[in-house]
């Protein structure tokens, strides 16, 4: 399957997906985002199987590019990985769609906990 | 006496976060991000004369900066342990500020989710501190890491300062 990884930082996408591979999930093809509107653009040209974005962004965050996407017809699964994790972010994020929220610092446990079962 | 509103209602931040939760937040930071064995020292060192900093601004019933400072070297040696196998040989300064100015997302981050809300966080900043702006609402950690001193300053934004920034040019254009 094809993951998208939406984050301004060219260093956190490196480390979500090392952290990816060292939950196990090593033979999935990646693709990269740099911000909310590069992912948005990407879903649509790239047709991920799942979007693991950061929420804090310039152009568009990652809430924003949840919500364009789901107004334009998109259901692709879609999750956070943030340095917020307060109770109220989580609450934004499902209600917009997300599967779940991620909250940095994280390690491959917490990947596995939320991606096993989204991940095939 | 009537005291403005913003004095009333404003905590300061020793009233919501103590350096024992900065260290654990950073700790932890550490260890995700930085390697598994990285650990942070509690020990107060002198920085060295050249330094970075890294920071994001929260903005909320607290409102202020979380900054992380160190000498530039060390930060050049954080991108390493954060980029492993991909560092490049020779880093650049946009690898030293994207990897810096993470660290103190995710610290600034954890820092927001401890203090009251709802608040917003800014996106990264790196480059020369902000100024302290009111002594009494500072919460500062020193610690080593890898035997080089680091700070972590979480700094009140209030009062405004006069002029918006603590060096300003020098009058014949001369950096100083």
């Amino acid at each position: 399957m094809k993951i998208l990884v939406a984050d301004d930082s060219r260093v956190m996408r490196q480390i979500v997906i090392r952290t990816l591979r060292q939950a196990g999930y090593d033979d999935h093809d990646i693709v990269e985002a740099e911000d909310g509107r590069d992912a948005y653009d990407k879903v649509q040209a790239e047709n991920p199987d799942l979007v693991l974005s950061d929420w804090n962004m310039p152009n568009m965050t990652g809430l924003e590019c949840l919500q364009a996407l789901r107004s334009a017809g998109s259901g692709v699964p879609f999750g956070f990985v943030t340095s917020e994790g307060s109770q109220e972010m989580r609450d934004k994020a499902s209600a917009a769609g997300a599967l779940f929220l991620i909250a940095k610092p994280f390690n491959e446990e917490t990947f596995r906990e939320n991606l096993d079962g989204v991940i095939a | 006496m009537t005291l403005a509103p913003d004095a009333v209602a404003r905590p300061t931040i020793p009233e919501l976060i103590d350096e024992a939760t900065v260290e654990a937040i950073a700790g932890e930071a550490w260890v995700a991000l930085v390697g598994e064995d990285e650990v942070l020292v509690p020990l107060p060192a002198d920085l060295p004369a050249e330094t970075l900093s890294a920071w994001v601004d929260v903005v909320g019933p607290w409102t202020g900066s979380v900054v992380l400072t160190t000498g530039r070297q060390t930060a050049a040696d954080l991108t390493r342990a954060l980029l492993g196998q991909a560092a490049p040989e020779l880093l650049d300064h946009e690898d030293v500020a994207d990897a810096f100015g993470e660290i103190a997302n995710v610290v600034g981050g954890n820092v927001k989710a401890a203090l009251p809300g709802p608040s917003t966080l800014g996106l990264p900043q790196v480059g020369e501190a902000p100024d302290v702006r009111n002594p009494a609402d500072v919460c500062r950690l020193e610690v080593l890491w890898r035997g080089q001193p680091l700070v972590v300053s979480v700094q009140g934004a209030l009062p405004a300062l006069s002029t918006p920034h603590p060096n300003p040019p020098h009058p014949n254009g001369a950096s100083l």
